[in-house]
C-alpha cells in the first residue's frame, strides 16, 4: 500500500485541475469539482444550532422555517447547486412527512450566502430539528 | 506532460489520512442547477451532457460519463416560482438509468392539500456513487 503524505494538491497543468480515474476505470473525472464545497449538520428549533460543517462562516434563523447560511469561503458564481433535506425526528407526523424543502424564492443565492426554507404539507414555513445541506459547484 | 500519482492513502502533514477511495467514492459524479421554466436553461453542471423537458415538471439529466449502474445516490432541491400558486415539495418519481435520471417536480397548491407535478425556475440535484 502506498501512501501520499501532503497538506496541498495542487494540479500541475492547471492548479485547479486534478483529475480521478472513475472507480470503473472509464471515464476521469475533475476531483475539484465533485468535492462539495460546504456542508452542514443543524438543528433549526430554538437557538438554531450547527452540529456540524465545512466552509460554514454562520447561520441565521431569519423567521420560521427560514434560514441563511453564509460560507467561509465564497463560490465564485451564484450558480452553484446546493440541496437540502430536513425533518422533525417524530416519524410519525405531516410535519416530518412532508418537509417542503425549497432554497428561497425571494432570496436568490449569493456566492457566499443561500437562504433556505421549510415548509408542512400546506406550504407553511415551519422550523426543522434536522436539517442537512450540501454545496457543490466551483469555489472562487 | 501531466504529473500523476498512484496511491491508496493520502495523509495530512498533521497525520489525519484518508484513503483515496474515500476521495473517488465520496466525489460527486454529477451536479447540476438548472430552470425549467419556459425554455430549459442550465445554469451550471458538471458532467452532464443535457437535460431533456419531456413535459410539466418531468426533466432529464443525461450525463456525459454514465455511472457503473443504476444504483446510484440522488438529492434534490428546488423551488416552484415557475408557478406562482405552488410550493414544491421535491422531486419524485424517478427513473433510474446509467447514462440518464428522469424525474417529476411536484408542489402543493397554497394552504390547501393538492400536490401535481410543476415546473420549476430553479431545480438543483446532486449525484454520488462510481462511475463506469
Amino acid at each position: 500500500m502506498s501512501t501520499v503524505i501532503t497538506d496541498n494538491l495542487t494540479g500541475k497543468t492547471a492548479a485547479g485541475d486534478i483529475t480521478i480515474t472513475s472507480e470503473g476505470g472509464a471515464a476521469t473525472q475533475s476531483l475539484q469539482q465533485g468535492l462539495a464545497k460546504f456542508w452542514i449538520n443543524m438543528d433549526g428549533t430554538g437557538t438554531i444550532s450547527t452540529r456540524d460543517s465545512l466552509n460554514t462562516a454562520s447561520i441565521t434563523d431569519s423567521q420560521t422555517g427560514v434560514y441563511q447560511y453564509n460560507s467561509t469561503n465564497p463560490m465564485s458564481s451564484d450558480d452553484y447547486t446546493c440541496v437540502y433535506n430536513a425533518g422533525n425526528g417524530s416519524g410519525n407526523s405531516d410535519d416530518s412527512t412532508n418537509p417542503g424543502n425549497s432554497f428561497s424564492a425571494s432570496h436568490p443565492n449569493t456566492a457566499s450566502q443561500a437562504v433556505m426554507e421549510t415548509m408542512n404539507d400546506v406550504a407553511t414555513n415551519i422550523d426543522r430539528q434536522y436539517i442537512g445541506g450540501t454545496w457543490h459547484g466551483d469555489l472562487a | 506532460m501531466a504529473g500523476k500519482i498512484i496511491a491508496d492513502t493520502i495523509e495530512t502533514g498533521a497525520g489525519a489520512d484518508i484513503s483515496t477511495s474515500y476521495v473517488v467514492n465520496g466525489s460527486a459524479k454529477a451536479w447540476a442547477s438548472w430552470n425549467g421554466a419556459g425554455t430549459l436553461a442550465v445554469n451550471d453542471s458538471l458532467n452532464l451532457s443535457s437535460i431533456s423537458d419531456l413535459g410539466t415538471g418531468n426533466y432529464q439529466m443525461n450525463f456525459s460519463s454514465s455511472l457503473n449502474n443504476d444504483d446510484y445516490a440522488y438529492n434534490f432541491t428546488g423551488n416552484g416560482r415557475a408557478e406562482s400558486s405552488r410550493f414544491l415539495h421535491s422531486a419524485m418519481d424517478y427513473t433510474v438509468a446509467t447514462g440518464s435520471l428522469q424525474m417529476y417536480w411536484s408542489g402543493s397548491l397554497n394552504s390547501s392539500w393538492g400536490v401535481a407535478y410543476c415546473d420549476t425556475n430553479a431545480s438543483l440535484a446532486v449525484i454520488h456513487g462510481d462511475l463506469a
